[in-house]
């Protein structure tokens, strides 16, 4: 991992921040929101955003390379299968992080993916994750778009989950039944009833659809509301293709035109919200440089992170590119990861709740290494 | 303790029905569920599975290989695309058994009398998760459920170790099917033809992490990487299994298991296998198909993967904050009996029935609890002439089997990782979640359930606050769903 002195002392200067302080350890009123995409299985970066500029990236990966990336500098092309996200490049309204990881490099799915939410640097640590902890003291509400609250929101003040029913002849419970229900429970279970009987999150009636496009547009919408949650998390299962992972077509480049759609969609329905949005991936890691002997990839190390929103005001890819000859590579098989993601994590933190690096990175992550990269990514 | 049999045999199972014989000695009852065979009497008095439901592997994946030729003779012809779509949906349809499986489990859930071998079947088909997916790995999961699982719930974990490992269902979802030897036959042959050909750690991986030992033994990536080189030239695609078993008969890449019956159950491939000895966690393993079951005995015997099982089905029957003591009395009798699951699993009962720790129930494990003490009909007892489909709605098809279980998040045919379902509490409860169980709990309500809210309360000795809440129900629909939808009832 890059130090956090090394880092700051190739910073870009600070950006000026205008504004009221609301809170002791806030900075400005920003209404700012997050959005998570979970990528669950370890997305290959390398396949995503490739560094086209290092030749070495064709001599460890014969097949899996998209034929037509589209160039974004020297050194890194973009998977043609990225429109919209393209777009949003080049009108600075997104960023990459690449060479990026949680601090784990242990390549367990499970134990990554208690990481990538928890945003501790050991596995099944912690009950709370760090977007949740964040939210707790910036007091903010949020909503996970599954069946399940997922880790990474829990310990906020205030959650939620919204997942569409679709059991035939039943309806939405009524309040007096559901306060009955809550009689007979307590803790977390009470909580979640009392969410029920107050539809505190403005549940829906009738809508059906709960695959990842129609959940961004439902994300997006609520978030747009007056007094609506201003987190979210939606997750993009199935990136774990250890075999015919597929280059220019295939599955994981199905799953990047699914991810560039969840980012269309999600701007889309934000409308002039996404003005104060950051969405951002996170996947629990990357996966090996080479193919394995089935055109897929094993697990890795390092990957990439996709951000997008219009509190981003120039776009960048951020790197500290650590190279693909062999003698570079995290156990002569990984593509080192040189940023620390809860760098990113922190960034988008202080840019939508407006909370201080410096404490975002004690309270909410307890860790005072991690670098502040904020300008590299919000320009 | 469990003095209360009804709240004993949630604990341990799915509850009893109205109708269940309720056992005098439940010590006596307690042994019986391990050691007997339970016919599956239920509402309908029509006795055991129908032979003709139960499908080996072999006839599974002929059945498939049967839907595949046709598929590919439709596509063939000269048709309207609708049309072929039509036709290969009818034909996959009725080649696929999964609707019989998913129905087994509903109905051994709810009519069966061995319950606590019901839920160690669910507990074992989550340990050893095969997740399933829109093309062909759904016509064999069921083998490995009804099979595989459930047939050696009183054998030793070696055993059960192996023939889930060696599973067609395994080997295609944890993609070992793709995994060839470098030095293989088969890669010699595609690296001149310029083609790429290697291994595949999926199946290595996960056998170590989640199966057996887990991260705590602190293996290596080498001995991952040599786990995978043991396990290469193991299994074929479950899609075209029969086509290539017969291409690799044809071309004799088959040694000893030549009839299709036999390797369905080995389905190893010699020129896909890496030759030479392999190394994991300081043992030698030779080439060849014996290896695999070697290196299955020794995980299956490591002290780490008694630690780790012991650990989890405490946590499955006991509850998340299972005491280091109990787990220990599971642990120790692993030790003492190698493994012997009907010993262990005799171990789990003991440290249950004197626990004072309680369970948040599993999704599923709920539903069927919710549908056998309230002796609804929410699924009618399988009758011999089938009668398959949907579930019930006073008498009107309503609910795919599948797609409840889908609803409520706990559905062992849906796609998913293969840590399988957690166990942990907080993962299962969301506003979502609960939505769902008062919405499958008013289902159950109208789907015959003879009991009522308030016996189901005396019945289960529920909390005084939670009496009081039934009384407060509105109408004897709402009195139930609080009596089920009540943490007496989804804690136990």
């Amino acid at each position: 991992m890059i130090s956090r002195r090394h880092f700051l002392s190739i910073a870009a200067p600070a950006l000026a921040l205008s504004g009221y302080p609301v809170h002791g350890f806030t900075k400005e009123p920003i209404e700012g929101r997050i959005i998570v995409i979970m990528l669950q299985g370890g997305m290959d970066g390398l396949l995503a955003i490739p560094p086209v500029g290092d030749d070495n990236l064709f001599k460890q990966r014969k097949a899996l390379v998209a034929s037509n990336p589209l160039k974004l500098n020297p050194l890194f092309g973009i998977h043609p299968n990225f429109r919209n996200f393209s777009k949003m490049l080049k009108s600075n309204e997104a960023s990459i992080v690449h060479a990026t990881s949680f601090p784990y490099t242990g390549r367990s799915h499970f134990e990554g993916q208690n990481i990538a939410q928890s945003g501790s640097k050991l596995p099944f640590s912690t009950n709370t994750g760090w977007l949740g902890r964040a939210m707790d003291f910036a007091k903010i509400t949020g909503k996970a778009l599954s069946l399940d609250a997922p880790l990474l929101i829990r310990g906020a003040p205030e959650f939620d989950n919204f997942y569409p029913a679709n059991i035939e002849k039943t309806r939405s419970p009524q309040t007096a039944l559901i306060d009955l229900i809550k009689e007979t429970h307590d803790g977390d279970v009470m909580i979640a009833i009392d969410k029920l009987s107050r539809g505190s999150m403005s549940r829906p009636s009738r809508l059906r659809a709960r695959d990842p496009l129609s959940l961004a547009t439902k994300a997006g919408e609520s978030m747009r509301e007056l007094n609506g949650p201003r987190v979210a998390v939606l997750t993009i299962p199935e990136f774990d293709d250890h075999s015919s992972i597929g280059s220019t077509t295939g599955h994981h480049p199905e799953l990047f035109t699914l991810l560039d759609n969840v980012f269309y969609n999600l701007k889309t329905a934000l409308k002039e919200q996404w003005d104060n949005t950051i969405v951002l991936t996170t996947t629990e890691f990357g996966r090996t440089v080479q193919e394995n002997g089935s055109a897929g990839t094993d697990h890795g190390y390092g990957s990439v992170g996709l951000l997008a929103g219009g509190l981003i005001n120039k776009s960048s890819v951020v790197a500290n590119w650590p190279g693909l000859a062999s003698k570079d590579l995290y156990e002569k098989r990984d593509l080192f990861a040189t940023i620390d993601y809860r760098s990113v994590c922190s960034a988008c933190i202080e840019a939508a709740f407006g909370l201080e690096h410096d404490f975002i990175i004690e309270k909410v992550f307890e860790d005072k290494k991690i670098a502040r990269i904020y300008e590299h990514i919000f320009g | 303790m469990y003095k209360n049999k009804h709240q004993w045999a949630r604990k341990i199972g799915f509850g009893f029905r109205p109708d269940d014989n309720i056992p005098l000695d439940i010590n006596a009852w307690n042994t019986d569920q391990l050691n007997n065979e339970f016919p599956s009497l239920g509402l309908n008095k029509v006795g055991l599975w129908p032979e003709k439901y139960n499908f080996s592997i072999k006839q599974r994946l002929e059945r498939l290989d049967k839907h595949i030729t046709y598929r590919n003779k439709v596509q063939a012809e000269n048709i309207d695309r609708q049309e072929k779509n039509k036709r290969v949906r009818a034909s996959k349809e009725e080649a696929n058994v999964d609707k019989y499986d998913v129905y087994k489990l509903w109905n051994s859930a709810i009519y069966d009398n061995d319950i606590f071998k019901q839920r160690l079947l669910h507990f074992w088909t989550n340990h050893f998760t095969v997740g399933g997916s829109n093309g062909f790995r759904n016509f064999v999961i069921g083998d490995l459920i009804h099979n595989v699982i459930y047939k050696n719930l009183n054998g030793s974990f070696d055993d059960l170790l192996y023939l889930v490992t060696t599973h067609p269902g395994m080997l295609d979802y944890l993609d070992n099917q793709t995994s060839i030897g470098e030095n293989s036959i088969e890669a010699k042959s595609r690296r001149k033809k310029g083609k790429h050909a290697g291994l595949n750690d999926n199946l290595a991986r996960e056998l170590l992490e989640l199966h057996t030992v887990s991260p705590a033994r602190k293996y290596s990536e080498t001995d991952i990487r040599n786990t995978a080189k043991v396990l290469a030239g193991w299994g074929l695609f479950v899609g075209d299994f029969i086509e290539l078993f017969n291409n690799h008969k044809k071309w004799k890449n088959i040694s000893g298991n030549t009839k299709l019956e036999e390797f369905v159950l080995e389905p190893y491939i010699k020129r896909r296998a890496e030759p030479g000895k392999k190394v994991v966690m300081g043992k030698t393993f030779p080439s060849g198909p014996k290896a695999l079951r070697k290196l299955t005995n020794m995980l299956a015997n490591d002290d780490f993967t008694a630690q780790h099982l012991s650990k989890k089905l405490a946590i499955h029957f006991i509850g998340e904050n299972a005491s280091k003591d109990e787990v220990k009395i599971i642990y120790d009798t692993w030790k003492k009996s190698n493994g012997d699951l009907a010993e262990v699993h005799r171990a789990t009962l003991k440290v249950a029935q004197a626990t004072k720790t309680r369970k948040f129930l599993w999704p599923s494990t709920w539903m069927f609890q919710s549908i056998r003490v309230s002796g609804a009909r929410f699924i009618k007892n399988v009758k011999s002439d089938g009668g398959f489909g949907r579930i019930q709605d006073n008498g009107r098809p309503v609910y795919e089997p599948k797609g409840i279980l889908d609803e409520i998040g706990h559905n062992f045919w849906a796609s998913r990782q293969p840590d399988g379902y957690s166990e942990k509490k907080l993962d299962w409860v969301s506003t979502e979640h609960l939505d769902r169980r008062i919405r499958i709990a008013s289902r159950i309500f109208r789907a015959g359930a003879s009991r009522s809210g308030e016996e189901i309360a005396d019945l289960l000795d529920f909390s005084d606050r939670t009496k009081l809440a039934i009384s407060k129900g509105r109408n004897s629909k709402e009195k139930f769903i609080i009596a089920l939808c009540s943490s007496d009832f989804m804690e136990v």
